[in-house]
């Protein structure tokens, strides 16, 4: 039987930071999106904020354009900064393909 | 995405809700969210990381069992596959000890850390190189220019980490100056672009860094790439300028665009996402001179395209490298043409009318980019497809034949320039390659 012993490609991958908390419930809560205003997401993500507010009582629900959008800035820590201090619970960011 | 979520330091996954490519159509039917609005909002609430650690730590040693060496290297090319660090090749396994003979050509330490290769962030080290050379059947003295390489790619000013995800298949262009080319065996004439027995350094350094693209950077097809169609990109494109072949007074590519004095041993990395032969002598009875400007027209007016590719590097980056055999060079030198003087050229006729743009829809992609000077020009008619005439590359390669030029279409946010350093015992790793491969081909 013939061994070959050899190294594994893929490397490793350093973890540096937490993924954020969730939230417990959605009911009353604060909730941004971030949107890249690619693939349809000026359809999808109002669609996704009627839903939610049509679903919890009490949530509100930032307008879409509430941030910077665009592929271009959404990534910036200018955009981070004001996400932050707009005092949301969770943000939903869209769209990619 | 889980690959860009890596990348940013966080655990490789996400919450996150797909659908079918069809969804994100214009004038798409969107009413799927409706019916799946429950994993929207698990996502905020219910979704945890399946990671919990701190790291993955070392890349282990694997090991594969056969009936005979020959049984044990294929099973060792079926587990590639199956883990999806393949190319379809063949690979070569990278045992310690060929990975150790490799690393003979290192001039760094091997633990060194490059950085984390984009979008998945694999920790990169002059081992993992190692380990990727050693795959694509490289050589210890090719290590150097694929260390510079990939110090290339991983600046942000070279735009990888979108291009590694990004749908319009890039590839990377590596461009070797200096005396490394020849010594490594490196082809800067016929064939420089394509596979060759006696100059096969290319080959296995751009197929290494492909490799680590997709193993340690994550960018499999359909998963962590989208780029359609992926066009060269089992071995990118590794060549040598021919130096020997520059006319008097024309400056090396690595001198013109990064500085490095002339000698030095350097490459530079931009990305293109089209390659194409351009038939640039005439047919007749033209003189040298109307040879020459047909010529440059010819490849200005195939540049003259509005697909937006430049439009990545319109400020900083490039919207092509042209490539042009030395007896041509010498032959537009006789005529007084320059480097510079042909980049004039190319940014004058390649001009595009707004009209034309207009119905291509470019003004649209334009109006949108990131650069307030891309932006701008949408004031200029006929519109440039590139902010100023020093963006065009220009590098003397090819066969010694004065037909063809080529043009890699660029889709390059930025040109990136490294030094090559060399391990101390270089030239005894050139020695080896003279007893393994025997004499250089002239």
């Amino acid at each position: 039987m013939i061994s070959l012993e050899f190294h594994d490609p893929s490397g490793a991958i350093e973890v540096k930071q937490p993924h954020a908390a969730r939230v417990t419930a959605l009911g009353g809560k604060r909730v941004g999106f971030v949107s890249n205003e690619q693939w349809q997401a000026y359809r999808m993500l109002p669609r996704l904020k009627t839903l939610l507010e049509a679903d919890f009582p009490g949530i509100e629900v930032l307008p879409i354009d509430a941030f910077p959008q665009g592929n271009g800035v959404i990534g910036s820590e200018e955009t981070a900064a004001l996400v932050k201090a707009s005092g949301v619970d969770a943000v939903i960011i869209g769209n990619a393909a | 995405m889980t690959n860009a979520v890596a990348g940013l330091g966080l655990a490789p996954d996400a919450a996150m809700v797909t659908f079918p490519i069809e969804m994100f159509l214009p004038g798409s039917d969107i009413s799927p969210l409706d019916a799946r609005r429950q994993e929207f909002y698990d996502g905020l609430t219910r979704w945890r990381s399946a990671f919990d650690r701190g790291g993955d730590g070392e890349a282990p040693m694997l090991r594969v069992e056969g009936a005979s060496a020959e049984d044990a290297l294929a099973r060792f090319n079926h587990q590639m596959l199956a883990n999806r660090w393949g190319d379809g090749l063949p690979l070569w396994p990278p045992t310690r000890e060929r990975v150790d003979w490799i690393l003979r050509g290192a001039a760094q330490p091997r633990a060194r850390t490059l950085g984390a290769f984009p979008p998945r962030g694999g920790v990169t080290t002059v081992e993992s190189c190692a380990i990727a050379l050693a795959m694509a059947g490289g050589r210890p003295e090719y290590l150097p220019v694929l260390v510079a390489a990939v110090e290339a790619f991983l600046d942000p000013e070279s735009g990888s980490e979108a291009l590694q995800a990004a749908s319009g298949s890039a590839f990377p262009v590596v461009i070797v100056n200096g005396p490394i080319g020849a010594r490594i065996r490196l082809n800067a004439g016929f064939g420089c672009l394509g596979p060759d027995p006696q100059r096969p350094a290319g080959a296995s350094i751009g197929r290494a860094l492909r490799l680590l693209q997709q193993n340690l950077g994550g960018a499999l097809p359909g998963i962590g790439t989208m780029a359609n169609y992926g066009g060269l990109r089992h071995t990118n494109l590794v060549f040598a300028e021919d130096e020997a072949s520059l006319p008097a007074g024309w400056a090396p590519h690595g001198t013109e665009r990064h500085g490095f004095a002339p000698g030095t041993s350097s490459i530079s990395l931009a990305f293109a996402n089209g390659a194409t032969n351009i038939r640039r002598r005439g047919a007749k009875k033209e003189t040298p001179e109307e040879d020459a400007l047909q010529g440059m027209h010819r490849m200005a007016d195939f540049m003259r395209v509005p697909n937006m590719a430049g439009l990545a590097g319109y400020e900083h980056g490039t919207p092509g490298i042209v490539m042009i055999p030395g007896v041509v060079a010498q032959t537009m030198a006789g005529l007084g043409w320059t480097k510079a003087s042909m980049r004039e050229f190319f940014w004058e006729y390649s001009r595009i009318p707004l009209a034309d743009l207009r119905r291509a829809g470019g003004p649209a992609w334009i109006e949108i980019d990131t650069s307030k000077v891309a932006r701008e020009s949408l004031a200029v008619d006929p519109w440039p497809i590139t902010a100023q005439p020093d963006n065009f590359l220009i590098v003397v390669a090819g066969g010694g034949h004065p037909t063809n030029s080529y043009w890699l279409q660029g889709y390059s946010p930025g040109v990136v320039g490294r030094p090559v350093p060399l391990p101390a015992d270089f030239e005894r790793l050139i020695a080896e390659a003279e007893r393994d491969l025997g004499p250089a081909a002239p």
